[in-house]
């Protein structure tokens, strides 16, 4: 008998052991050896030999957990992306001089050699219409938008002074996602997820969860770009199906599903008799895990069963689909050991076109919907010991103006901002990241960087950092040649690492 | 003894170096074979086409001898003692020694540079560079043939075999015919054979060559050929980028499955599609042809720069053109010359001055747009246009039939400029209040004595002026604006001679401050309607009205800027598009094949020299893409690239045979070529998978079995809606919006929503998905489909657990389980309806031990509804209850939809 087969079968037979899975997985990887390896490999096994993130298990398993290149400060990211450019202003960039030329017309110097979104003629200066305080031990200043955050803002390490060179939602997404502005490239969290796998493999290793609405680049800001599509991020709902297909038909036991798996398995194990195929025996080890996940899933997504302070901790609404559920179910993911859990809340654009975008209005609400559950995770991560092997990153896809909206040059009725690419605020938090640090500095009205710039590429690398790569050397071959996340550019943002 | 061998090798050691070293010299270096892979692996990347560290590059022969920053050339033809070069080979001090910082070279390698540079660092074109050439197949031993069942049935198989011997291998017998039947009908049509067909064939009525010419003709062949050429064609129903609205291109998508259908010669599918626009005479289906490159994206995000993605376009448009044709990654040459081709900087300009030229804009109207009229206004067309032809010259009825056709040549008034009391808004509409005012610099009218101008407006009494060059020029047209939906005005136009700059002002006191007069979006110049005082001339100018404004399909397609309109092109400064230098001119790069005079240097001339049999790369990519369908696995990887960072060709001699065989006795003719491979004995083989061969060949690269590979997302879902007897044989058309889970176009802001097809619409060809490009259909993207926004050359097959959700729990696939067991539901033997649907699935009966799987399954769902009638009457949430029976057939039938032999053809 053929010795795979032979090992298959036993592994078949002691399924009910606890540990099987494990165990199946090392003796076939073993016995597999040297043959062919899972059409995954194929195409880049080669150009890829003695990368670290290969072996042989991953012929079975693409999402086998594999060790960094490099020594890392933390396992799983999560990544809190403001859809639509949070204003800086009103958050976190304390500019008493703009106060002070609220309503001032914008002086050429400002406007010369400029292009925005939608501000046309001159517009006004616009003073931030919250208030700010110092807080904690390092004294930084948070606005009174955010009364929640003041308790954990010495975990957090302030970017005073992001840029990106693009100011149109869709290209600065994918910027900050993709590295590029354009599309075909893969995402952060799918470079992440191919380099180092997942922990679990009953759940997805790359989860993203949105509120509000999709990003505006679509779906290419959790794609795979050119990477197996396996390592595209795997959206997990509040309503219907938490993963597409998950849930088994209608009046089909769990009992009744597993004679179905059951039934395809052994035919299959049988066409692996005849024609010797190993990829047959990674389709089997597929339709395992899809059984695994279907329990696994609806476990983790479930936020009822969360004991009742944390359900408070949160602000939680069970059956909706909320910020403050994606952050208590980001936090159950890491905890479950998902690689990269990334987070999409839709409605920053504050550009003061209705009620809902001004910055005095609608932007507070915003503020309140993400104050208490962005709090609530970074509390909940550390008690639970989470936060030192987890990154937490937040911000949006770029800045806002110091100036009030002028669109098609007319005045507005409401108080709104224009996109602004040229410096904003991003803020880290967790493993390896200097709590309580402020790195970058704007001009007196928070317009422009007057130090400590750095770029989305910079961002990027330190986060692959963080995770135990050199972002220079993490490549793909595609199109004949090594591609990376930062393409050309980016350095580590060592003035925040701890 | 010792002694004496001593003393023999003693005499003749002299002779022996002398004979050695007559040996080397007598075997040159081959440069492309030996040197020049040790120079991209090592050198290219610091001293390349991106960086030049030390003023040193290896790209290119001119360069490799300059003198360096230190003053002197790095390589001295013919001592390597004295080059630098191989000098800091040997270098023990770490900051000299090159590779820099890296692993030293092998003494092998520094061996072979040392004596390239001896033999004087003679340079060579790379093999991908030279025009393929005729080779005659190798003769195969009559051992190899003897063995083989299958024997040489074409000359793919001489090339095949002989590689193989090398190998040590030899190959599989022929799959058995049920297997064959079903391969070859999926790789040729995308959906399993038809039953009769497989018996026809298994009882040999038909041979195997009738059965493969049998599902050629088919047309199901175009719709399975299409969907791999619409990968590469970027083909969307939507814009894409941030608003992704919809956007109406499905008749592009038809023509491709109607051109692969008629086997129109890949050359003049080619040309068709590069530039059907400037052949003599297009006819329709030529100008649709087009829309190939007016698949890239459209950003109608507000606030976005609409010359930054219009660039954006063009430049798709050439990585795209040479990533199809030549298998050319040109995107790094947009920066800086290629780093390991030999493509420089300046050659991407030259042929971004061949794209740079159509008059797409990146407008929300997505003009120009071939506009299909239905019958009566197709006639009313033609009416006109021989009205024109009767009283006019050729040249107007030329201008009325272009404005007619496409309402070009026209001003986009996105370019209006120094905006008083007005601005552009959003949707690129020119907005302007009360005594609002705009220029629009650079227009010539031609003499015209027109203006057609589109808008809309929600407000009564507007008075739109045109004066030359400013608010006190001489008065040009005017118009009078009411509250309109949106259509296309004319007004009489005083054209002032030669090119000018357009006033524009608006008036309307009636309106509070900060209020839209009106939305313009462009301005078009023509004379006036010739005949003018014939009879029937009134009748004639309602129909052009009547045209201009008519509902039309529209389809966006390229269109030539006229002379007055052209763009000059320049060099972007290290790829930025706002910082533009040298004026370019058109040109294709030198290192491929020559320009013939012949030619216009225009798009048209570029697709000629694409499809020239002289182009080295045009034949071999399409034959290495079209194998790579058919093997899973390519003759020169990657399958983007062919060039000196490929790796060499597995098989370079079938390479240059089949291209050669193309473009001479096939005619560029598809058919025919996938014809040949799919007659080979190579690709007939069974795919069994011998242990011996699997040590040997992994990959299967030299193929001593046939290929297997799991099918592609759409075959995925069309074959189950084959078996189960759903699938709707309609072709073309709108996309269609079969079931898909609710919310997934969760668009923030946009009305467009996932309206469920009814009736047949369900069950259509996944080809005809609508497809939107943020958003795709879910079940495809899982099994590997990609979201269209670029040119997708490969598609990397995985297998995942999301994969076995899809077939296992999507209702599409569900749906299509209860659809074959309700086949075989009057059926009260369970063992015989699991057979049958198995033979319908699989065209074979399943033997005992896979039987006994399913009836076993098939009894414990049975027993299952049994004990449990409020699932029963749950399940698939049928109106009429399924019975036991039916429910544990569907059960069985979605099982054997899961098989590993289902999902795969081998």
């Amino acid at each position: 008998m053929d010795p795979l087969l032979k090992l298959i079968q036993e592994y078949r037979n002691n399924r009910a052991q606890d540990n099987s899975r494990r165990h199946f997985l090392h003796n076939c990887t073993l016995g597999l050896g040297g043959i062919a390896l899972g059409s995954l490999l194929n195409g880049c096994q080669k150009s890829q030999n003695g990368a670290p993130w290969y072996n042989a298990e991953r012929a079975l398993n693409p999402l086998a957990s594999l060790p960094p290149p490099f020594s890392s400060k933390v396992k799983s990211v999560i990544y809190l992306h403001m859809v639509g450019a949070p204003s800086q202003l009103e958050m976190f960039e304390y500019k008493p001089e703009l106060q002070k030329l609220h309503n001032q017309p914008c002086p050429d110097s400002l406007l010369e050699g400029k292009k925005f979104a939608f501000i046309r003629g001159r517009p006004t200066m616009l003073g931030s219409q919250a208030q700010f305080e110092r807080a904690g031990q390092s004294g930084n200043w948070v606005s009174n938008y955010l009364p929640h955050f003041r308790k954990v803002i010495d975990e957090v390490a302030f970017l005073k002074a992001v840029q990106t060179d693009q100011f149109n939602h869709g290209p600065a997404q994918l910027l900050m996602h993709t590295g590029t502005p354009r599309f075909g490239r893969p995402s952060l969290g799918s470079w992440v997820t191919y380099g180092l796998g997942s922990e679990n493999q009953n759940l997805p290793g790359f989860v993203v969860l949105s509120s509000g609405g999709t990003p505006d680049a679509g779906k290419s800001v959790w794609g795979s770009g050119f990477l197996p599509s396996v390592y595209q991020g795997v959206q997990c709902r509040s309503k219907g199906d938490p993963v597409l297909y998950l849930k088994d038909p209608n009046g089909v036991s769990r009992d009744l599903k597993k004679g179905i798996i059951d039934a395809i398995n052994d035919i299959n194990f049988k066409t692996y008799a005849q024609q010797k195929d190993p990829e047959i025996l990674t389709r089997i080890n597929q339709y395992e895990m899809a059984y695994r996940m279907q329990i696994t899933v609806p476990e983790v997504m479930d936020i009822q069963s969360e004991p009742d302070y944390i359900k408070t901790l949160y602000g939680v609404e069970p059956g909706k689909e909320s910020f403050a559920n994606n952050c208590l179910l980001a936090r159950k993911m890491v905890e479950e050991g998902v690689r990269f859990v990334q987070l999409y809340d839709w409605g920053w654009d504050s550009h003061g076109t209705d009620h809902s975008t001004a910055v005095d209005l609608g932007l507070r609400n915003k503020c309140r919907e993400i104050d208490r559950p962005i709090t609530a995770l970074l509390l909940d991560l550390k008690q639970r010991g989470l936060l030192e092997e987890t990154l937490v990153v937040w911000g949006g896809e770029f800045g806002r103006t110091p100036m009030q909206e002028t669109r098609e040059g007319k005045t507005m009725k409401y108080k709104g901002r224009d996109h602004h690419g040229e410096a904003f605020t991003m803020w880290m938090a967790g493993g390896g990241i200097k709590g309580g640090a402020v790195h970058g500095e704007t001009d007196p009205i928070g317009y422009q960087s007057i130090s400590g710039s750095v770029s989305v590429h910079d961002i990027q690398a330190t986060i692959l950092h963080l995770l135990g790569f050199d972002h220079e050397q993490f490549t793909f071959d595609f199109q004949g040649r090594p591609f990376r996340l930062t393409d050309v550019h980016g350095a580590v943002i060592n003035e925040i690492l701890a | 003894m010792c002694t004496k061998i001593y003393f023999v090798l003693k005499r003749f050691w002299s002779l022996l170096l002398v004979f050695w070293l007559i040996q080397c010299s007598d075997k040159k270096i081959d440069f492309n074979a030996s040197v020049k892979p040790i120079l991209n692996k090592h050198c290219i990347n610091c001293h390349g086409g991106v960086k030049k560290n030390g003023g040193f590059s290896v790209l290119f022969a001119e360069e490799i001898l300059k003198p360096t920053e230190s003053g002197v050339p790095a390589i001295i033809p013919g001592n390597a003692k004295k080059s630098p070069f191989i000098q800091r080979l040997h270098e023990n001090d770490p900051e000299l020694r090159m590779p820099y910082k890296k692993e030293p070279l092998t003494t092998e390698e520094i061996d072979i540079l040392t004596q390239w540079v001896n033999e004087g660092a003679p340079w060579g074109t790379h093999w991908a560079y030279e025009t393929p050439q005729k080779i005659e197949p190798p003769k195969v031993e009559k051992s190899i043939r003897a063995n083989q069942e299958i024997g040489i049935q074409n000359p793919i198989d001489q090339f095949v075999l002989a590689q193989m011997k090398r190998q040590n291998l030899s190959p599989n017998p022929r799959a058995d015919k049920v297997t064959l039947a079903r391969r070859v009908a999926l790789d040729l049509t995308g959906l399993p054979p038809s039953k009769a067909l497989v018996a026809a064939f298994v009882k040999n009525k038909i041979t195997y060559e009738r059965l493969v010419d049998t599902l050629l003709q088919s047309e199901a062949y175009g719709e399975k050929w299409a969907s791999w050429w619409l990968d590469l064609a970027r083909y969307a129903d939507s814009k894409g980028y941030e608003k992704d609205p919809g956007r109406s291109i499905w008749q592009y998508r038809d023509w491709v499955v109607s051109a692969l259908n008629q086997d129109v010669p890949f050359d003049q599918f080619t040309i068709d599609q590069l530039a059907g626009d400037l052949l003599p005479n297009p006819t329709p289906d030529q100008f649709i042809a087009t829309g190939f490159h007016r698949n890239t994206m459209n950003n109608d995000e507000g606030g976005t720069s609409d010359e930054e993605f219009r660039t954006a376009a063009v430049i798709d448009r050439i990585n795209t053109t040479f990533s199809v044709w030549q298998s050319t990654t040109m995107e790094c040459v947009q920066c800086h010359s290629h780093p390991y081709d030999p493509f420089k900087h300046k050659e991407y300009y030259q042929l971004l001055a061949y794209f740079n030229n159509t008059r797409d804009e990146d407008t929300p109207d997505e003009a120009p747009n071939f506009r299909t009229y239905n019958s009566t206004d197709k006639q009313k067309a033609e009416e006109l246009l021989q009205w024109i032809a009767t009283y006019g010259s050729p040249e107007t009825r030329t201008q009325f039939k272009k404005f007619i056709y496409f309402l070009e040549p026209k001003y986009q008034l996105h370019h209006c400029e120094n905006f008083t009391n007005g601005a552009m808004a959003d949707g690129k509409w020119l907005a302007l209040w009360n005594n609002g005012s705009t220029y629009l610099k650079n227009v010539d009218p031609q003499g015209a004595e027109y203006l057609y101008f589109n808008y809309f407006s929600r407000e009564n009494g507007t008075t739109i002026t045109l004066r030359e060059k400013n608010a006190n020029g001489a008065l040009l047209a005017q118009m009078k604006i009411n509250k309109n939906k949106g259509q296309i005005g004319r007004v009489p136009f005083k054209a002032p001679s030669g090119v000018t700059d357009l006033y524009i002002e608006a008036k309307n006191n009636a309106l509070a401050p900060q209020t839209n007069t009106s939305y313009l979006s462009w301005f078009a110049f023509l004379p006036e309607l010739p005949g003018k005082n014939r009879k029937g001339y009134l009748k004639m100018n309602r129909y052009l009205q009547e045209l201009i404004n008519a509902k039309v399909d529209k389809t966006p397609i390229l269109i030539e800027n006229p002379p007055f309109m052209q763009r000059t092109t320049q060099l972007f400064e290290r790829g930025n598009w706002e910082i533009k230098t040298d004026t370019i001119i058109p040109k294709t790069p030198a290192a491929l094949n020559p320009w013939q005079k012949e030619w216009e240097n225009n798009r048209l001339g570029l697709a000629q020299w694409l499809v020239s049999k002289e182009n080295p790369l045009t034949a071999r990519s399409l034959v290495n893409r079209v194998w790579h369908q058919l093997f899973g696995t390519a003759l020169v990887n990657p399958l983007e690239d062919i060039g000196s960072q490929s790796d060499p060709p597995t098989h370079p001699h079938l390479l240059d045979w089949m291209a050669v065989e193309l473009m001479e006795t096939q005619q560029w003719r598809l058919k025919a070529l996938i014809r040949s491979i799919v007659l080979s004995g190579t690709y007939q083989q069974s795919s069994f998978q011998e242990e011996k061969k699997k040590t040997l060949d992994p990959n299967n690269t030299y193929y001593a079995r046939g290929p297997k590979m799991r099918l592609k997302a759409e075959q995925v879902r069309d074959q189950a809606l084959y078996v189960s007897g759903l699938l709707s044989r309609k072709m073309g058309g709108p996309g269609v919006m079969p079931p898909q889970p609710k919310g997934i176009w969760a668009h923030a802001y946009l009305g467009d929503l996932w309206v469920e097809s009814k009736g047949e619409d369900r069950y259509r060809r996944a080809l005809y998905t609508y497809f939107k490009r943020t958003s795709p259909y879910p079940s495809l993207v899982t099994f590997d489909a990609g979201s269209r926004e670029v040119c997708l050359i490969n598609r990397m097959p995985t297998n995942t657990p999301l994969q076995a959700l899809v077939t296992l729990n999507d209702p599409v696939y569900l749906e299509a389980a209860l659809a074959l067991a309700k086949q075989e539901v009057n059926q009260s033997e369970p063992a015989m309806a699991i057979v049958n649907m198995f033979e319908t699935a699989l065209y074979y009966a399943p033997d005992s031990e896979k039987l006994e799987s399913l009836v076993s399954l098939y009894e414990k769902a049975r027993a299952s509804f049994k004990e449990n009638p409020q699932a029963l009457k749950s399940f698939l949430n049928q109106k009429q209850p399924t019975g036991e029976h039916l429910a544990a057939l569907t059960l069985v039938a979605n099982a054997i939809m899961n098989l590993d032999e289902f999902l795969t053809q081998s």
